[in-house]
């Protein structure tokens, strides 16, 4: 157990710049964008009222209020952005994780293989920390909202803006909406198929460095197999399907049992692997 | 004492590995020889578990290599085994952390000895250092084997002659050393068992001084028997 929380931490430590590095961009990107938005449609309420323009095709009102829902659906692509930059980040370094200790001058492979504790502990502290830094962007991004709520109140004056709700502030945006589910289970969802996507790729990296060659087609293989597994009751069994005789609460419940299935056979190969078949 | 019994390993539909036996004693200096892609370094990843065989056994003092032996026998590598990011302190930290044989105040004398800098990364270092700093965590470990793949291939005369040093030394004594080399002029002396390799076979193993004294032929008059015949 020691020897587990020891290897996360130094995979967190491996990982801590590139990590702050996305966050700064997301504050950066969310923060900028929202002053300018503000400050930019405050300019165009002054301009209009000197000019004394009662009709404009902007889409709020000269006189209503601004809230911080309105700039969050103006900004939707300056808050998406960087979202998808440490999703797109985040799927790399799935891969990375790995090979960063196979490829270069330094192998530390070597290394992690003969630490006198279970190979196990390598597998399982990578993806706890790669877990870690999915749940440390995400909330990080929870904290960035109040402030970013807070900075708007600062910008705008109080006559010229309402107030609005958090919870309404995140539906508003796709990228968020997704990324923190309204709902527990919708949560559990979202990131327990995320897992199970982390978990086949490190079993199809792991196949790849015990086979080589021919771990490339295996891994891809078993990509193919665990995603198929997982969509083809919905696919072949699912409501609308001719002739299919489940209801979707049994669909499901087969759907859950080939995620779990998926999950237990990922972590079982890979434990495998790293145990009796890994080469340097 | 590591027993490799009759291991096999094929690699790319060549057999790398095509029955290979030997002993290696604790308190000697045992010598794998051959020439470049002979299956030197195969062995000792296979005895440290860094890579599957496709048959045979190996057994340290009757064990099965395992995460618990790691403790008990230290394999350096012909390459770093750090973090290239990670300063020479961080990765004595790393070995102090994970290695309860890990023995910290030999670390420092070999760090005062070897001329390194707490502060340099592993990345910065030349070849030579590189293999110092290797060696350094090889010899860091009370361990009772030491493994070491071509540790003076590729480094210059004077970190040669450091390493060399530290061979005669007591960091040595006691321990069971096993390693690889394809050029053993000058370190010929040091060994206690030769044991040369040809086509993935051992085509001979020899204690010596026993055939310095017995057949007065030197290693490399073996090895111009076996490699030229």
């Amino acid at each position: 157990m020691n020897r587990y929380l020891k290897l996360v931490h130094m995979e967190v430590h491996r990982f801590r710049w590139v990590l702050a590095a996305l966050m700064a961009i997301t504050a950066i990107c969310q923060i900028s964008a929202l002053i300018v938005t503000v400050l930019t449609e405050l300019s165009r309420r002054e301009e209009r009222l000197s000019q004394n323009i009662g009709n404009s095709s902007a889409p709020v009102p000269a006189k209503d209020p601004l809230t911080f829902e309105w700039v969050m659906m103006i900004t939707q692509q300056w808050f998406s952005l960087p979202i998808l930059l440490s999703i797109a980040v985040l799927g790399l370094y799935a891969f990375i994780i790995w090979y960063r200790d196979w490829i270069g001058r330094s192998t530390f492979i070597y290394r992690l293989l003969m630490l006198p504790a279970a190979r196990s502990n390598i597998y399982f502290a990578k993806i706890t920390a790669f877990l870690l830094f999915v749940f440390g962007l995400v909330s990080f991004q929870l904290v960035l909202l109040p402030i970013e709520q807070l900075i708007f109140k600062l910008v705008l004056p109080a006559d010229l803006r309402a107030d609005s709700h958090i919870v309404e502030v995140i539906s508003i945006n796709q990228a968020l909406a997704m990324l923190i589910p309204r709902g527990f289970e919708q949560f559990l969802y979202s990131y327990g198929l995320g897992t199970i996507a982390i978990l086949t790729i490190f079993t199809a990296v792991l196949l790849e460095r015990s086979y080589r060659r021919l771990g490339i087609l295996y891994g891809l293989l078993y990509l193919g197999a665990c995603g198929l597994a997982v969509v083809f009751p919905i696919l072949f069994l699912g409501v609308g399907t001719p002739g299919s005789s489940f209801f979707p609460e049994e669909i499901f419940v087969i759907v859950l049992v080939m995620c779990a299935l998926v999950s237990c056979v990922s972590v079982w190969l890979g434990m495998r692997l790293l145990a009796g078949k890994i080469t340097v | 004492m590591i027993e490799v019994q009759d291991i096999r390993k094929r690699y790319r539909r060549r057999d790398v590995l095509n029955g290979v036996s030997f002993n290696a004693d604790k308190g000697e200096i045992t010598c794998l020889i051959g020439v470049n892609g002979a299956g030197k370094s195969t062995i000792l990843k296979a005895v440290m578990g860094l890579t599957p065989i496709a048959g045979g056994s190996i057994r340290i003092d009757g064990q099965a290599p395992g995460p618990k032996l790691y403790e008990r026998i230290a394999f350096v590598p012909d390459r770093l085994t750090m973090p290239t990011g990670m300063k020479l302190a961080e990765a004595l930290r790393f070995m102090e952390d994970f290695y309860e044989s890990w023995n910290s105040e030999r670390a420092s004398e070999l760090m005062r000895f070897f001329g390194l800098s707490y502060s340099d990364r592993v990345g910065s270092l030349s070849k030579g250092t590189a293999a110092k700093f290797n060696l350094l965590l090889g010899l860091g470990q009370d361990s009772d084997y030491l493994l070491m793949d071509e540790p003076f291939s590729g480094i210059d005369l004077f970190s040669r002659e450091a390493i060399m040093e530290v061979f005669t030394s007591e960091l040595i004594e006691g321990r069971g050393v096993l390693f690889t080399t394809h050029e053993i002029g000058e370190i010929e002396h040091l060994i206690d068992k030769a044991v040369l390799l040809q086509d993935g076979k051992v085509s001979r193993a020899f204690d010596c001084e026993e055939m310095r004294s017995g057949e007065g032929k030197s290693v490399i008059d073996v090895m111009r028997e076996v490699y030229r015949a």
